[in-house]
């Protein structure tokens, strides 16, 4: 490639650099769009060739125009419905109950230091072992998947919540008791905004896994959401099915991890 | 040594003793301080590290509980938060989620209740340090220089009667710290309030104070107390070509070499 001829004039340190990163990024999202071919076109071959039967690994070009018949109006629409709506209100419930567990932690010191272990342990137990638990005492419907998934959300937001209100700057505590501000206003204006940046980010990752809470659930207990169109499918031998379905939920998981991202930025772009 | 405490002062301190612990051993940092400050006087506290002048500070600004002795600050004992005392710190302290203009307001909000009023004084106070047009800019987009100068318009935002400093200018260049120097002096004389500045720069101590207090090496003791005749109203930058300045400037410095390896 040449380079384009206003490069060599006056400001072209600014120019070249400029161009570099515009070229780097071009090389990179080219390298992406190569990748993605070769992998979609290589499982093509895969299943048309029958090294691998088609029955195990489906086939893209038969998947790829389920996925948008689907998703223009099949019945993945109300799927997608069921498990959205679980996942939002196990996000709203476990977020707001991991705040306000952080608050009451912050506030009593002690009452932390004698939970801690208690909660540890508890976050190292892996949840999806608690969904059969779940659905004995919560029933198949849609309030299992919800616990699933607010016991995922709860310990993310919770621990990255804690940490952030710990790296909260001690020069900014000594300026407020130099200003006599009382603690409330300490906590709600240095406190707070400290940790905002580690809340959002565990915001970020409690969508994404809260949604993965739920459609576990769902996997096991059956009902309406992707999670059972998943082992519908794949008790039906439809490995076409279970593709469509997964990448649908990589598409949702994107999307939403991506809103997050959004906010996130709008909300601390004082951090530049 | 030329200071009566006890009687006739803004800031009174008297047979002032503190020690931190350490690794489980008590370690003194204040031997009997003892110390008057006139309204209005502008003072210095200088001396080795680890002399005790932060300390001294924060029992002034009531950071710290007193352990022994006594201190009065407008014949009330010193306490956190109280509304005629300012205090501003070595590192900026600024809060990185608010804007230059925010980071004022913080401080002012606690002492009025009139936005309208905050807003004239905030936007007099930036331009005052240099920084009119800067309202809206967030402290990672400023310089180390802008944001002390930020710290230091906060900490006259709150019109205070007893300013307390901690080596404000201490992590700045040589060149910078003369123009901060510089406004600190226009804010002070427009106001006069009592400060009390921490230093470990000679220079700055005689450039901006009435009067220098040397300190000597842990635990801090007061071995010499040099008024500084200079005129009014200063300038630290003018004030490098002058005479006199250096003289006491270098006066200062054999006190404080006596402070380092006290002779016995």
């Amino acid at each position: 490639m040449t380079p384009p001829p206003d490069a060599l004039k006056s400001d072209t340190d600014h120019d070249t650099e400029h161009n570099g990163a515009r070229r780097h990024r071009s090389l990179v999202f080219a390298g992406r769009i190569v990748l993605l071919l070769v992998t979609v076109g290589g499982w093509e071959a895969l299943a048309r060739l029958d090294l691998i039967p088609a029955a195990f690994i489906g086939q893209p070009s038969v998947f790829l125009p389920m996925m948008m018949e689907e998703l223009l109006g099949g019945s993945i629409l109300h799927a997608i419905a069921d498990t959205l709506s679980a996942t939002l209100a196990a996000f709203v419930l476990g977020g707001v109950l991991a705040l306000l567990t952080a608050l009451v932690l912050h506030a009593w010191p002690l009452l932390k230091a004698v939970v801690d272990p208690y909660l540890n342990a508890m976050n190292a137990l892996p949840r999806v072992a608690l969904v059969p638990l779940f659905i004995i005492w919560f029933g198949l419907g849609a309030l299992s998947k919800i616990v699933s998934g607010i016991s995922l959300m709860y310990f993310i937001l919770l621990y990255n919540t804690i940490a952030g209100a710990q790296s909260v700057d001690p020069d900014h505590i000594l300026l407020a008791r130099s200003l006599g501000l009382t603690q409330r206003h300490i906590f709600l204006h240095i406190v707070v905004p400290t940790a905002a940046p580690a809340i959002f980010a565990g915001l970020r990752l409690g969508l994404v896994y809260t949604l993965l809470g739920v459609v576990t659930a769902e996997l096991i207990a059956g009902g309406k959401g992707l999670g059972s169109l998943i082992s519908y499918y794949s008790n039906t031998f439809n490995a076409n099915g279970v593709f469509a379905v997964l990448l649908v939920l990589v598409i949702l998981a994107d999307l939403l991890s991506g809103l997050m991202t959004r906010i996130e930025h709008y909300l601390t772009r004082w951090k530049g | 040594m030329g200071t009566s405490p006890g009687h006739g002062g803004e800031i009174v301190l008297d047979g002032v003793v503190h020690a931190f612990r350490r690794h489980g051993r008590a370690l003194r940092v204040l031997d009997g301080l003892s110390l008057a400050i006139g309204k209005g006087e502008f003072v210095s506290l200088v001396g080795p590290s680890g002399c005790g002048k932060t300390t001294a500070l924060d029992l002034m600004s009531g950071l710290l509980p007193l352990q022994r002795g006594s201190m009065l600050v407008a014949g009330a004992p010193p306490l956190a938060g109280r509304r005629d005392t300012a205090r501003m710190f070595a590192r900026d302290a600024l809060l990185p989620w608010r804007t230059a203009y925010g980071n004022i307001d913080f401080a002012v909000a606690t002492r009025q209740p009139d936005p309208q009023r905050r807003d004239t004084l905030i936007r007099s106070l930036l331009a005052d340090v240099g920084l009119a047009g800067f309202e809206h800019a967030y402290p990672r987009q400023l310089s180390q220089g802008m944001r002390q100068r930020v710290a230091l318009a906060r900490t006259f935002s709150l019109e205070s009667a007893h300013i307390f400093l901690d080596e404000p200018f201490g992590a700045l260049d040589a060149q910078t710290k003369l123009l901060l120097q510089d406004q600190l002096l226009k804010l002070w004389e427009r106001v006069h309030s009592t400060v009390v500045l921490v230093s470990h720069d000679l220079a700055e101590a005689v450039a901006l104070s009435d009067r220098v207090i040397v300190m000597s090496a842990r635990p801090g003791r007061i071995i010499a107390d040099v008024p500084i005749a200079l005129p009014r109203p200063r300038s630290a930058s003018k004030m490098q070509a002058m005479r006199e300045f250096h003289e006491l400037c270098a006066q200062l410095w054999h006190e404080l070499e006596r402070a380092v390896e006290p002779v016995s």
